[in-house]
């Protein structure tokens, strides 16, 4: 710690003072673990400055109470976390933070313990995804059927990579290891329907179907 | 109503068999996710309202997938004291027709892929011919569907309802002889006996490591804990496989009785269903199964009246391939990070929350039941002397009839493929066939009478695995497959031990190299010998097993990955950077046709003058190739 700057009179100081890192000291650690356990910052994510700021409230009055409703319906249930997170991610098609937190503070479970299980699944979503949810399946069966070219197809139409969001905030392309369709490869979903034995020049119609149906 | 005794469950049955077989006209619609992507629920639509436009009394209902996938959208109509037809690839045009045909009093004979001439009630080990099986109206050549060489060398144990009933209806599984063996169990017999059953009749873990259920069972009966739970597992996982969405969307409560049965055995009292969240409509059909189950008090407190109880939920998996694995699973349904612990302990003696766990599969579950009413004996004369009973496999890939398949194991590959898949479509030659998954590997010609059963698969270096079984023709690139299943199993590592989170990552740089022409001598043997490391070194069953598909694609395929790494030619002509389009001057008329279809415009020509792809614009989407009439694009 460096001393910066002292003003004021005596009894009445101000003191500026930089705070360095800490660092352990190899020949005292014990390696007992403890400052592992209780570091904060250990399992968070870190975001740039413009998304931390957009999370630090809900975004409508509303979401607190279906966030406070999806905890209540699972509060008994021993190992809850999995489903309270797959609820509020179904309800915002994301994982808001201040819902995190909500979680956090009702569930007893510290932020970082969240945030590692929401970035392990891939089910979950830490950054907003649009209306449309579009999967493209990449499982054995499509992927030998040709599937990839619907994924090429996809990003051409969406003018996004895949796990990208176009900017009017309507699809999300996202590719799936498998949603069961084998027998009808190569297939996709977009939302909660599922197309089967698309072939690429029939991707520009489904999309646009949506397109049409968001516009109405 | 609370079911307690057998005259009770009886009632049930025949309330149930009116409902299966009315005395009107019945409209099923096969609707489980295959038939429904394939456009099901537009044919129930414009049936519907057919009926209601012409005010007809019929029954008209939803059922699972009978397995004939490729055939969909599948309709069947039961002409009351006469047949029951399949009607194959329906659409809504001709499903007002067929309502038109029903109103008008004819057999409908658009379509037609069979007849159905009796169903069989296995439980009961009956079959229950229909009156008329063949009635002059119909054309002669509709076949009965055990002819269909699809239908006829399948014996269906797991898939016994999937078609034939109403999933959301339990008092039809009850018809059907269903929830009979948990009152036999409950009332006749102790834990111990049905862990003998059990055990006797050799069933072996479906899953994919083929471990004995029963010896499995009796630990958990056995190890210490007033506490024990039972787990389906039904995180189907494995890219390219859909058993368990069949059975769970067709016959939800072929799997609630099996885990019910499995939970008195042991001395559980709870049970968790894991599924994956990528199945929404199985989790839909599972939750109206639990709820149906629990108002007839199958499921619950005292179930049939007596003292043994079983409380049965349902988790959702959140997208995590790893949490197939038993012990991942278990942290799973835990709330935490699906992330494998080092065995033993085993979950039989410490799994969820420390207590005694059973884990079996949705299929192994779901043969619990027939194997308690109709004897070990009886299912022991299925399949092999190693490999007793039957297994489902999803085939898949290039094969004419794809779609689920229950088979006795020990039938040949090539029974599998060339038989009830019909051969390959397109005319196309066979190439290699994949079992197992990520964990299995890829199994060339010459080895296609090997029979399908756990320790022959093991032999050639692939793995039985669950029931995935993707045939690849000689259009399918071996090294591109290798890639495409080490990308798989890089993304869902969950990076708890090193072999796995870094080993399939360099396999995967090698792999890559290979693919876009950057392959070197000596790759291959360092392929090898990453590959024997990761095996040997992994914690899990997911590491363990990820190199197979690329030791077995070198083992049997050797020669294509020395065409990319020598003569940087992909044969197959699927590796985009080792390839090029071009048009075959003779050939082309000028048609414009490929041009006009090219997504990159990189071809240039005018009409009826030979056109030209410019390569640095192609994208090399294959696009032109398949458009093309004249077979007049060259690729090299």
């Amino acid at each position: 710690m460096d001393l910066k700057t002292v003003t004021g009179d005596q009894g009445n100081l101000t003191v500026t003072l930089e705070k360095h890192p800490r660092y352990v000291d190899p020949t005292k650690c014990t390696g007992c673990g403890v400052c592992l356990e209780a570091c904060p910052i250990r399992y968070e994510v870190q975001l740039p400055e413009v998304e931390h700021a957009a999370r630090t409230a809900y975004a409508q009055a509303t979401d607190e109470q279906v966030v406070a409703g999806i905890i209540d319906s699972y509060r008994e249930e021993r190992g809850n976390l999995l489903p309270v997170l797959l609820d509020i991610n179904r309800h915002f098609n994301w994982l808001p933070r201040p819902a995190l937190e909500h979680v956090s503070a009702e569930l007893k479970t510290p932020l970082t313990e969240i945030l590692r299980v929401a970035s392990f699944y891939n089910a979950f979503s830490l950054v907003p995804r649009g209306k449309h949810i579009v999967n493209v399946c990449l499982g054995t069966g499509c992927f030998v059927k040709g599937s990839t070219r619907l994924l090429d197809e996809l990003e051409r139409k969406l003018g996004i990579k895949h796990g990208q969001t176009t900017e009017d905030m309507l699809f999300t392309l996202e590719v799936v290891r498998c949603i069961g369709c084998c027998a009808l490869a190569p297939a996709l979903r977009v939302g909660e329907d599922t197309f089967g034995r698309v072939v690429p020049g029939q991707v520009s119609k489904i999309i646009d179907s949506y397109t049409k149906t968001a516009s109405l | 109503m609370k079911i307690t005794s057998l005259a009770q469950l009886e009632d049930i049955k025949k309330q149930g068999l009116k409902l299966t077989y009315p005395d009107k006209i019945k409209i099923m619609v096969g609707m489980a996710t295959c038939g429904i992507s394939a456009g099901a629920d537009k044919v129930w639509r414009a049936l519907a309202e057919k009926i209601d436009a012409l005010k007809l009394d019929v029954a008209l209902e939803k059922t699972g997938c009978i397995g004939f996938c490729q055939r969909e959208p599948l309709v069947d109509v039961v002409y009351p004291k006469k047949v029951r037809l399949s009607y194959q690839a329906m659409t809504p045009e001709k499903a007002g027709q067929l309502v038109e045909a029903l109103a008008a009093g004819e057999i409908f004979s658009d379509n037609t892929l069979c007849r159905i001439d009796e169903e069989e009630f296995l439980m009961e080990g009956v079959k229950r011919p229909y009156a008329n099986p063949h009635p002059p109206e119909l054309p002669a050549e509709v076949p009965n569907y055990q002819d269909l060489p699809f239908f006829k060398k399948q014996v269906k144990i797991a898939l016994r309802n999937c078609g034939f009933i109403n999933p959301e209806r339990i008092e039809e599984y009850i018809a059907r002889g269903g929830y009979k063996g948990l009152h036999k169990v409950l009332t006749k017999m102790t834990p111990e006996e049905v862990i003998a059953e059990v055990k006797a009749s050799g069933i072996r873990g479906r899953g994919g490591a083929g471990f004995p259920t029963g010896v499995k069972w009796e630990f958990a009966r056995q190890a210490p804990g007033e506490i024990k739970y039972i787990i389906c597992n039904a995180d189907e996982g494995d890219p390219g496989a859909f058993m368990d969405r069949g059975i769970l969307e067709g016959d939800p409560h072929a799997v609630i009785e099996g885990m019910a049965i499995g939970a008195y055995a042991i001395g559980a009292n709870e049970g968790y269903v894991y599924c994956r969240a990528e199945y929404p409509l199985a989790i839909k059909r599972l939750k109206i199964a639990i709820a149906q189950a629990e108002e007839l008090g199958l499921l619950g407190d005292n179930l049939f009246g007596g003292d043994f109880s079983f409380k049965l939920k349902i988790r959702e998996g959140a997208g995590a391939f790893v949490c197939g694995e038993e012990t991942a699973l278990i942290a799973s349904i835990e709330g935490k990070v699906g992330e494998p612990r080092p065995r033993p302990p085993f979950p039989a003696q410490s799994g969820l929350w420390g207590a005694p766990t059973i884990i079996n599969n949705v299929k192994t579950w779901s043969h619990i039941a027939p194997i308690l009413i109709r004897g070990a004996d009886w299912y022991g004369s299925l399949g092999t002397e190693k490999a007793r009973g039957t297994t489902v496999f999803a085939l898949v890939g290039k094969v004419n009839n794809t779609g689920l398949v229950e088979i006795p194991l020990g039938i040949s590959l090539r029974e599998m493929i060339f038989e009830i898949g019909g051969g390959i479509a397109g005319g196309w030659k066979f190439k290699a066939v994949q079992t197992g998954g990520p964990s299995g590997g890829c199994i060339p010609e010459e080895f296609l009478d090997t029979p399908v059963d756990y320790e022959s698969l093991g032999a050639l270096g692939s793995i039985m695995g669950s029931g995935g079984m993707i045939v690849m023709d000689e259009r399918d690139c071996m090294v591109n497959v290798a890639r495409y299943f080490v990308d798989f199993t890089k993304d869902e590592s969950c990076g708890k031990c090193t072999p796995c989170r870094e080993g399939t990552l360099r396999l995967m740089e090698m792999l890559t190299d290979i693919t876009e022409g950057r392959g070197q001598e000596g790759d291959l043997d360092k392929l090898v010998k990453m590959s024997e490391l990761i095996k040997k070194t992994s914690l899990c069953g997911l590491g363990q097993t990820a190199p197979n598909p690329v030791l077995s694609t070198i083992k049997y395929f050797r020669e294509e990955y020395e065409a990319h790494i020598q003569a940087k030619k992909c044969p197959a002509k699927v590796c985009k950077p080792l390839i090029t389009f071009q048009v075959d001057e003779e050939k082309c008329i000028g048609c414009q046709l490929c041009r006009l279809k090219c997504p990159a415009e990189a071809i240039e020509g005018a009409k009826k003058v030979v056109h030209r792809v410019t390569q640095e614009k192609c994208i090399k989407c294959g696009t032109c190739f398949e458009k093309c009439k004249f077979a007049a694009i060259m690729v090299e």
